[in-house]
């Protein structure tokens, strides 16, 4: 029989095997969130479509067409729509991540389950709705005559970055929002600079070159952005060095995440 | 065979630190603090248990009485993992499925059908598992006309009803009850006093928080009664409940809740 000793672990690796026997439940919370998303709403999927193409029309019309960006031999509407599909994902990753724990705190005071489940489970619903707006990428593709070449391949490593850094992000913010509910007021300004910040209605080559390094060191989502674009569009090889360093970048964060999130999570139930 | 036991256990909660904090309010205190005035003091903290120890053999019922906030809650909180005790060890051996508000798990706008699996799956259950009981757990909590409504539709007994139908199929070692069952009418609360019963005598262990002291002299062998977080009395349900009676009459009817 299962014996459990009522006390609070520092070990990662035990957390870990218990939120692999959780699984079960990362999948039904996860259902729950995208089930409940579209719900009630009369378009349902597709809203996941919309919110990245109504932007995309925008970047065209005032970028592209009135502002006359250059997007490296791309049409427009391509360079930014792939930028915006990772983009979108992180923001609603965020969007739904970092009030999580508090919306949930009915459950959280009630019944045990690993917690981190609950900001998880939002990483994993935003990446549903990334692959459906991906679909529409592809009709794009299609629209502009692109067609993927064997480097198209990168968007396997791109994806697991991607996710791992969307995860690491929301594990640390859900958490520390429990303690400070300021984060809550302060996450819709960080998204918006941080999207300005990141190369979505421009290419990365418009950054001076001696301060390019820098700029992709310190913003992975920058390398993500532009990786997708030479992956699936120009068909050339994400910079190997960029991406493997947005790689350790995006595991040591999951890393530190988790660990933060589980130092602070036994004290959730007396918290929030 | 000892299926829960407490060693010395304390539960301390520092006031000052419950409840979420702004980032201002942060600044503030630690402004304070190098002022020199002494953010945390002894009085800054409440102790909801105080060195608590006691064991629970397999297939007991064991009844938690006294006043409100004498930590009986508390007890059930630490043995459902949903907080951590200050000092002291706790152990509990197999599966612990706990009614701390029946329905706490479900979601407004999903489905019966639908919360049924999510809360079998919070409460640790395969899906096979689940579907296996979907039908008893449906069939006892007499909602197969309702099961494919959203619960926000749920009279407060339906939730109630299907709460309980959930943890009581999920063949726990051990149940923890708080008090839900006053929720439901008569005939309902009867027929999870005799589910209860029926799991208890295969061998699962109850602990049952209540302020209904004839329904803990029915359902349990033996009561704790607590007060300010220390154990007053440990023995069979009958005279643990005379004594917490005799007590409050005792202590004149300033004391009637």
């Amino acid at each position: 029989m299962l014996e459990t000793r009522i006390e609070w672990s520092d070990s990662l690796a035990a957390h870990l095997r218990e939120l692999v026997r959780y699984r079960e439940l990362l999948w039904q919370i996860t259902r729950r969130e995208i089930r409940v998303r579209y719900k009630q709403s009369l378009l349902g999927m597709i809203w996941a479509v919309v919110q990245p193409l109504s932007l995309m029309v925008v970047f065209t019309v005032f970028f592209s067409w009135f502002a006359r960006m250059e997007s490296e031999g791309i049409p427009y509407p391509l360079f930014s729509y792939a930028a915006l599909l990772p983009w979108s994902f992180l923001a609603s990753s965020l969007t739904s991540a970092v009030p999580s724990l508090i919306a949930n705190s009915h459950i959280i005071t009630r019944i045990y389950f690993p917690r981190e489940i609950i900001p998880l489970a939002s990483v994993l619903a935003a990446l549903f709705d990334f692959l459906f707006a991906a679909g529409a990428f592809v009709l794009l593709m299609v629209w502009y005559g692109v067609a993927p070449t064997p480097r198209a391949l990168f968007i396997v490593p791109l994806l697991v970055v991607q996710v791992a850094f969307a995860a690491g992000v929301s594990l640390l913010l859900s958490s520390f929002t429990v303690l400070y509910r300021d984060v809550r007021h302060v996450l819709p300004l960080l998204l918006q600079i941080w999207m300005f910040v990141t190369p979505i209605l421009y290419p990365a080559s418009i950054v001076p070159g001696r301060w390019r390094d820098a700029y992709f060191a310190l913003n992975p989502m920058a390398v993500i952005v532009e990786g997708y674009r030479s992956a699936i569009i120009l068909g050339t090889a994400p910079g190997a060095g960029r991406l493997l360093l947005a790689a350790v970048e995006s595991a040591a964060l999951l890393w530190a995440g988790y660990a933060y999130f589980k130092h602070l999570e036994k004290d959730f139930a007396d918290i929030v | 065979m000892e299926i829960i036991s407490l060693e010395n256990v304390s539960k301390r909660y520092r006031l000052s630190r419950l409840g979420a904090r702004s980032i201002r309010e942060e600044l503030a205190r630690v402004g304070g603090r190098l002022l020199g005035r002494n953010g945390s003091s002894d009085d800054d903290d409440f102790h909801a248990l105080s060195d608590i120890s006691f064991a629970v053999d397999q297939g007991e019922a064991l009844g938690l009485i006294g006043h409100n906030g004498s930590g009986k809650s508390t007890v059930l909180k630490l043995l459902a993992r949903i907080t951590y005790p200050t000092t002291g060890s706790i152990v509990v051996r197999g599966s612990v499925a706990s009614l701390i508000e029946v329905g706490a798990g479900f979601h407004p706008e999903l489905s019966g059908r639908e919360n049924i699996d999510l809360y079998g799956s919070i409460m640790g259950m395969r899906r096979a598992e689940i579907r296996e009981r979907f039908d008893r757990i449906v069939d006892f909590a007499e909602l197969e006309r309702f099961i494919d409504t959203p619960v926000k539709r749920y009279s407060s007994g339906m939730y109630v009803r299907l709460g309980f139908a959930v943890a009581a199929f999920i063949n726990p070692h051990v149940l923890l009850v708080d008090e839900v069952l006053a929720v439901g009418d008569a005939s309902f609360q009867a027929k999870c006093m005799q589910r209860i019963e029926e799991l208890r005598r295969n061998g699962m262990t109850v602990i049952f928080v209540s302020h209904d002291m004839s329904a803990v002299e029915r359902l349990c062998g033996r009561a704790i009664l607590l007060e300010h977080g220390k154990i007053l009395a440990d023995g069979p349900a009958r005279e643990v409940v005379e004594f917490y009676g005799s007590r409050q009459r005792g202590a004149g009817s300033s004391a009637s809740e």
